[in-house]
């Protein structure tokens, strides 16, 4: 612990900015802040008069957040759930949905993802080759974090439009969740149809150790195909609700 | 760290190209000014047909780069550092040509001149303040056109190919429409989906981040957003129903609902007449139509909580007995303000209930030395009337403060008569009695009950004050006839003696109530808290029953003491309260208890007499709940709790509308205290489709208020209420269903079982009725969306029961229920349904009667228009023709068989449609 050097974003801008004109980062720790805009959510999932769900949004606070880690050193990322957020009220469990707790290892060298995903009762290893987005890059910029970012979009899962910002000035091409491959680090994610977005909130230049770089180990092995076809099987009936579902486990 | 590695990203798509015939870009890059090399800067390569990335790298130490393994197309070259201008190149590549653009130069920002705005003047377009405003009919369109086409045509606003929005060069972030998120963040869901002629006016102005605007810190971050404004007339729409149906014997259901709206307000209206069942509005028809269905989510439970609005009057289907006919309508108006920061909602509803009926019953009463059977036949006939009137108020006065209110109330009138014929034998089945009775009533009757909560929220989570106040309020007035003749006869058949009662009855009866609570939580931990709080509860009763003999002239003039009364009870209770909240991440435990002062003052207003009773009341209270993971979850809870005796227990008055089974009250009667223990396990897998509950209930009742009951040898029952220690009472029950996914399937077996111990007193004989039931039931179905559904649940129950005072008289006896459900689409848009319900009860030595019955109902629809937006049916209500109102009761010694009249055979033709006009969206279905 004594070793560790870390310092905020402002201090990070002074250092490297006033220091080398062309420094980069390789390596650190960012914070992602996620949150559900519950509300949209549970109008999304209401079909046709289930006002009683209307009433559910009265219960729940407007954005449900949580906050994960995403350590990275050059080719490789580890992305895993960070400090509990506090909310009051409390939301019910079945609104926070599946998989929202999920450590994402990626070796962008090899293009290797591996994944723990725990989706209701089952906990599930997924070993699979990173996900092939065509990024359309925009020119469009955004500040996050301090860093400059642009904004590139994409459809994924055939239908499921994306939107992310990055930075060049991390020289790593992971981001949160399974987001990857644009020429920098992704800071922003937001996915309008399951209402959510990530944005980080901070970057700490830590000496990444090993163990913050391992993959997770424990799971039901499985593949992306064959998690989709589980889920499909078992949440068919399901309506909104389950298609929402779904779609937030595989993103 | 000062000695930074180089880092090369080589991007998977190049790499799958390595042995295809490709061209390579490669250059070197620098800085304008300095002439210094620009090292790590990111060289991205996208297709121009589309922008999508194709291959990136960065730029080496010495400022070179080369991007590998590409195919021929058009491109841009896209290079970026943090401080440099953004360097943009259009490149043709041809098969495999190697593209040199040897020095690339970028340039810092800060030597770049300030973007200069274009300011336009149009007759459409209003500047105000930051805002430019369009008016959008100016611009000419053509039908359906979307909101991004009339984008398209505004000075100044440039929309691309994917939707994407510049206005005066830059980037639109956001598009509200009424200034509100349409959905999510991409602006394009709005402007791609809303209809152009929808909108009034188009806003352009800079919104300041979302972070600024709640922290009060301008950051400095804009966004361009776009508001739009729509017309009035687009925010209205109309949906409704009509169902219009008439049959044989006589039989007709006809509604009408219709709900028009405009943004958020909502205004509704419904007429019912029915003769089939139908009272009021089901559960849906009851959130789109009328004022919802109560529902409330509870923070601490995880689940809702239902309030039902409902009463006798507005169900949709009748359950009471005889044939019923109801007019019915009501209005309900909503709306919200204020950026929905009050709610209000409040609805009329009138309903007219008619029902006449016919039935008999036959009861065996177990006395310690004989046993009684009473037969009795009886026909009736009722009038109600409602006016009803609900209401609620909801206001988030900031976002810490809440205040919610809501009132309903009624004034109602019945009319109606009630004739009995009714015999008594003894167990050698000789006549002991016979008797006539008629009854006639007319009364009013009133209530209004309302609810008033102010909670607060602090900055400190888990920090909460709220204040509770629930007022009550029901009267009743009636007035009515008794005559009554009853005959007594000896072991020979001789009348020994005949009594006549004759006299007219006059009830008023109010009773108020006003609780009123405060609760403090505060966090003593992230996961303990601590609750206080403290109830006030008042309660008062009034009961005057008058009765009156006819007298010689034929007058009601004479009041007869031993039937008549007037008393008051009145109950004031204080309460204060603690408890202990753990709040864990699997587990949370809550341990407490209310200490309660409870003063009754009871007053004799006709003997002018008044007593006064204090109890002090303990009520602890202990809740456990376990997570196992995501769906498994373990609850027990133990709860004592009082119940106060009602003035109809303790008025001190003897009740003879029957004269022959008399109740007397008793002013002595102490409260009862309860004392409950629940537990309930569910779990459910996701993947597996299987799940597993079970649940169970005890509880022990000291005090509890039961009969004495007194039966002289001609059948006359007298009963009066008294206090006993040790009635028990059990339930539990489970099941375990499971998803055959082979077969597609669905499977539910279960068991309930049920057990009381029941004390009392007969013919001043202590008496304990020992009640075990227990059953299985098993359910299955299948479904195949647009095709057929079918599914089928069924029970078996066995039922015991022995009284302690003849344990020679045992009564066992199986139930069994089956019902089944058949729904299957055919060409042609037809719908065929089957409902079969089945309920089937093992004759007993005194139920002798077949009271089997097989109710098939079944229709035939052919489904209309578009989007099968009205159906006509044909539809066989009972077509076995075997329907009967049925119960069978036992309770303490006395077991009983009822038989009513209710809706038989009839078969209907009928048309439902369901319409609907709402511009915003495209179609709700």
């Amino acid at each position: 612990m004594k070793k560790i050097f870390f310092a905020y974003i402002l201090t990070l801008l002074i250092f490297f900015r006033a220091g080398a004109q062309d420094a980069i980062i390789t390596a650190g720790k960012i914070e992602f802040e996620k949150k559900v805009n519950a509300h949209k959510e549970i109008e999304s999932d209401a079909e046709g008069d289930d006002s009683w769900l209307l009433e559910l949004r009265k219960a729940t606070p407007q954005y449900i957040t949580s906050y994960f880690n995403l350590y990275f050193e050059n080719g490789r990322t580890l992305y895993k759930p960070g400090r509990e957020a506090v909310m009051s009220p409390k939301p019910p469990d079945w609104i926070m949905g599946p998989a929202i707790d999920n450590v994402v290892y990626h070796d962008l060298d090899k293009q290797q993802d591996i994944t723990v995903k725990n989706v209701f009762e089952s906990s599930f290893l997924i070993q699979d080759s990173i996900r092939k987005v065509k990024w359309q890059i925009t020119f469009d910029k955004r500040t996050i974090a301090g860093f400059e970012c642009r904004k590139a979009v994409a459809i994924i899962m055939d239908s499921v439009y994306v939107v992310a910002f990055y930075t060049d000035e991390i020289a790593c091409s992971g981001g949160p969740e399974s987001f990857s491959g644009l020429p920098g680090m992704i800071l922003g994610v937001a996915i309008p149809r399951i209402n959510t977005t990530w944005f980080a909130t901070k970057l700490e230049l830590v000496a990444v150790k090993p163990e913050d770089l391992s993959p997770p180990k424990k799971g039901k092995k499985v593949n992306n195909k064959e998690l989709m076809a589980q889920l499909r099987a078992a949440m068919k009936d399901w309506g909104k609700f389950g298609r929402r579902n779904i779609w937030h486990v595989m993103l | 760290m000062k000695k930074l590695t180089v880092y090369l990203l080589i991007a998977i798509i190049s790499m799958q190209h390595l042995f295809a015939q490709s061209a390579i870009i490669k250059g070197n890059v620098s800085d304008t000014a300095s002439k210094k090399i620009v090292s790590h800067a990111v060289v991205s390569l996208i297709r121009k047909a589309d922008s999508v990335l194709i291959s990136f790298t960065r730029t080496w130490d010495n400022g070179d780069f080369r991007l590998n393994n590409l195919k021929d197309g058009n491109y841009l070259l896209l290079i970026t550092s943090h401080s440099f201008a953004d360097y943009t190149d259009n490149i043709n590549l041809k098969d495999s040509s190697t593209i040199d653009l040897g020095k690339i130069s970028l340039t810092k920002r800060s030597e770049l001149l300030k973007e200069v705005i274009v300011k336009q003047q149009l007759g459409a377009m209003r500047v105000k303040k930051d805002t430019i405003e369009f008016v959008a009919d100016s611009f000419k369109l053509p039908p359906n056109a979307t909101v991004e086409d009339l984008l398209k045509r505004f000075p100044g606003i440039q929309v691309d190919k994917n939707g994407k929005i510049t206005a005066q060069g830059e980037t639109v972030e956001k598009v509200l429409v009424e200034g509100e998120e349409f959905f999510g963040n991409d602006p394009t869901i709005a402007t791609k989906n809303i209809q152009a002629d929808a909108v009034d006016k188009v806003q352009i102005f800079d919104k300041k981040s979302d972070q600024a605007a709640f922290t009060g810190i301008d950051d400095g971050q804009k966004s361009r957003t776009i508001n739009l404004k729509l017309k009035e007339d687009k925010k209205k729409g109309y949906f409704g129903k009509i169902d219009l149906g008439g049959g044989t014997q006589s039989s007709w259901n006809n509604s009408a609902m219709f709900n028009r709206f405009r943004s958020k307000r909502k205004i509704s209206a419904y007429g019912i007449m029915s003769n089939t069942g139908k009272t009021g509005l089901d559960w849906n028809e009851s959130n789109t139509f009328g004022n919802g269905n109560g529902l409330e989510y509870n923070e601490d439970f995880g689940g809702f909580f239902f309030f039902g609005n409902d009463d006798e009057f507005s169900n949709s289907n009748y359950n009471g007995e005889g044939l019923p006919k109801t007019w019915s309508a009501g209005i309900n108006y909503s709306n919200k303000f204020n950026n929905d920061k009050q709610s209000l909602n409040g609805s009329y509803r009138y309903t007219k209930l008619n029902s006449e009926g016919a039935g008999s019953s036959l009861s065996q009463s177990i006395l310690p030395d004989t046993v009684f059977f009473n037969k009795e036949i009886r026909n009736s006939f009722s009038s109600r009337q409602r006016h009803s009137a609900n209401g609620s108020y909801e206001w988030l006065i900031d976002s810490f403060t809440s205040l919610k209110v809501t009132a309903n109330g009624y004034l109602g009138k019945l009319e109606g008569f009630n004739n009995y014929l009714g015999a008594s034998l003894n167990e050698f089945g000789d006549t002991v009695n016979k008797s006539i009775r008629n009854t006639t009533n007319d009364g009013d009757n009133s209530n209004l009950h309302s609810l008033w909560l102010l909670r607060r929220r602090f900055a400190k989570v888990g920090r909460t004050i709220s204040l509770n106040v629930d007022q009550l309020y029901n009267g009743n007035s009636s007035n009515g006839f008794l005559f009554s003749q009853n005959y007594f006869f000896d072991k020979i058949g001789d009348l020994t003696l005949a009594t006549t009662t004759d006299q007219k009855k006059i009830n008023q009866t109010t009773q108020s109530s006003v609780n009123g609570k405060l609760i403090y939580t505060e966090p003593l931990s992230k996961k303990v808290f601590l609750e206080l709080n403290y109830a006030l509860r008042n309660s008062k009763s009034d009961a005057e029953k008058l009765s009156y003999d006819k007298d010689g002239s034929g007058k009601y003039e004479t009041l007869n003491d031993t039937f008549s009364n007037h008393y008051k009870f009145d109950v004031l209770t204080n309460t204060v309260g603690t408890a202990i909240k753990f709040n864990g991440k699997d587990m949370t435990f809550s341990v407490g208890s209310d200490v309660g002062w409870s003063n009754f003052k009871q007053t004799d207003i006709f003997k002018d007499s008044v007593s006064k009773r204090d109890y002090t009341n303990f009520y602890p209270k202990v809740t456990f709940t376990y997570k196992f993971g995501t769906n498994t979850r373990l609850n027990i809870n133990y709860q004592g709790n009082t119940h106060q005796p009602t003035i109809q227990q303790i008025q001190p008055i003897a009740d003879n509308t029957n004269p022959l089974n008399i109740t007397v009250g008793n002013p002595f009667l102490k409260q009862e205290f309860d004392h409950r223990l629940r537990f309930n396990f569910n779990t459910y897998k996701v993947f597996s489709q299987r799940g597993i509950y079970i649940y169970g209930n005890i509880s022990k009742t000291d005090n509890a208020i039961v009969t004495s009951n007194y039966t002289d040898s001609i059948g006359r029952t007298i009963n009066q209420y008294v206090n006993v220690n040790g009635n028990y009472n059990a339930y539990a029950g489970g099941g375990y269903n499971v998803k055959l996914k082979k077969i597609d399937l669905g499977l539910n077996v279960g068991f309930n079982f049920n057990g009381s111990k029941y004390r009392n007193f007969v013919n001043g004989v202590a008496n304990t009725t020992d009640n075990i039931s227990g059953g299985l039931n098993l359910g299955f179905w299948k479904e195949k969306e647009k095709k057929y559904s079918i599914n089928y649940w069924g029970s078996f129950n066995y039922n015991t029961s022995t009284s302690s005072i003849r344990t020679d008289i045992k009564t066992n006896y199986w139930t069994q229920e089956h019902s089944f459900n058949f729904t299957i689409q055919l060409p042609w848009k037809l719908e065929v349904n089957n409902e079969i319900n089945a309920n089937l009860r093992q004759k007993t030595e005194v139920f002798d009667k077949n009271n089997n019955v097989v109710l098939w109902n079944a229709y035939i629809g052919r489904k209309l228009l578009k989007n099968d937006k009205a159906i006509i049916k044909i539809s066989g209500h009972d077509m076995l023709n075997q329907n009967i109102g049925y119960n069978r009761y036992i309770n303490s010694n006395v077991l009983r068989e009822d038989n009513y009249q209710t809706i038989k055979r009839y078969f209907m033709i009928s048309f439902l449609w369901n319409f609907s006009k709402n511009p915003m969206a495209p179609n709700p279905q």
